[in-house]
């Protein structure tokens, strides 16, 4: 009986497994607090933290679910608890959804526009694009990060940030297009031509 | 035939991020939006343009956040969890297990015997975090 082999296994064998296992996702934990709080200090102690209360909470664990998308609820919910800078600000309803659904009619982007904007991405240095990441509120940061970067489908994502999956649709939605109107702000100030986008020929 | 709605382009539009995560079928009118994408070539054409620009924004965002936790980092979280695991604030952990056997033996007026037996066992793990 395979459960029962768990419940009996040691604290010291447990406390090998932890180590053996959940130390390897150690760097991309990491990166990923450096997206949340950013600024290093914070991302030593958020993770620092994180690995001492998933110690600690690991016989809850269940072993042959996804240890890595259970690393990275427990990093996004102490971030959440204890390191938001501003505590009180308030979360985006519910209702979200219907927001952007309804939001201003979505029209067809020219084909200057559309390869002006793949230019203007693929010529950003990467301290760019963590700038602009930075500057997305935080609940969109988190979606698009753990989609984009780690790969995490958007209803583990909802387990992890523990919201409703239609929530992190419109997250992802909303995130990542704000995430590319601000690359293509950058490209432009940077003298990528992206005007053919907005229709503005503010060339100089 | 079965009767597919139509739908407007800011309908298909809006349901794109569906279609980008790979499960458009969790959309609320997939059919109506296969549909239309079949006739309208500007639709085709946004689909495959946001497609295109998820897969570029992804190899960005992937290629820039690729930091690598500090060295001294591994080293201190490896020394708190030894200490965790050692002593200092430790946890006692106290299993119980119980394991009972329930025989019955019955033998009915024919003298037929039948034999039963049960296997009851727990196992009761409880933690103590010492402070």
């Amino acid at each position: 009986m395979a459960s029962k082999d768990l419940v009996l296994e040691s604290a010291t064998d447990r406390n090998a497994r932890f180590e053996r296992d959940a130390i390897a996702y150690m760097d991309k934990l990491y990166a990923a607090a450096l997206r949340y709080t950013k600024n290093p200090e914070d991302a030593r102690d958020l993770v620092q933290d994180t690995y001492l209360k998933a110690f600690n909470s690991f016989h809850q664990f269940e072993e042959g679910t996804n240890l890595r998308a259970w690393m990275y609820r427990v990093l996004t919910t102490t971030f959440i608890n204890s390191y938001r800078k501003d505590q009180r600000r308030p979360q985006l309803a519910s209702g979200e959804l219907e927001d952007w659904q309804l939001a201003k009619a979505q029209s067809h982007t020219s084909d200057l526009g559309k390869s002006a904007e793949a230019q203007a991405l693929e010529n950003l240095p990467d301290s760019d694009i963590k700038r602009a990441l930075q500057e997305i509120p935080e609940e969109f940061r988190i979606a698009v990060y753990l989609a984009d970067v780690e790969g995490f489908s958007y209803k583990e994502i909802a387990n992890i940030v523990d919201v409703p999956a239609g929530t992190v649709m419109s997250r992802l939605h909303r995130g990542r297009k704000l995430l590319r109107e601000k690359l293509t702000d950058y490209a432009k100030e940077l003298g990528y031509s992206t005007e053919s986008k907005k229709g503005k020929g503010e060339k100089k | 035939m079965s009767y597919i709605e139509e739908i407007p382009c800011v309908e298909v539009l809006s349901s794109v991020v569906f279609i980008i995560e790979g499960v458009v079928e969790e959309s609320q009118n997939p059919q109506a939006i296969a549909s239309h994408l079949n006739s309208c070539l500007a639709c085709q054409a946004e689909v495959d343009h946001e497609q295109a620009m998820h897969i570029l924004l992804q190899d960005v965002l992937r290629r820039s956040c690729d930091e690598k936790a500090p060295e001294d980092l591994h080293r201190s979280i490896h020394e708190e969890l030894l200490r965790q695991a050692t002593g200092g604030a430790g946890v006692t952990e106290v299993v119980t297990q119980i394991s009972m056997t329930e025989i019955s033996i019955e033998i009915d007026e024919f003298g037929n015997v039948e034999h039963r037996e049960i296997q009851i066992e727990q196992t009761h793990v409880e933690r103590y975090e010492d402070s």
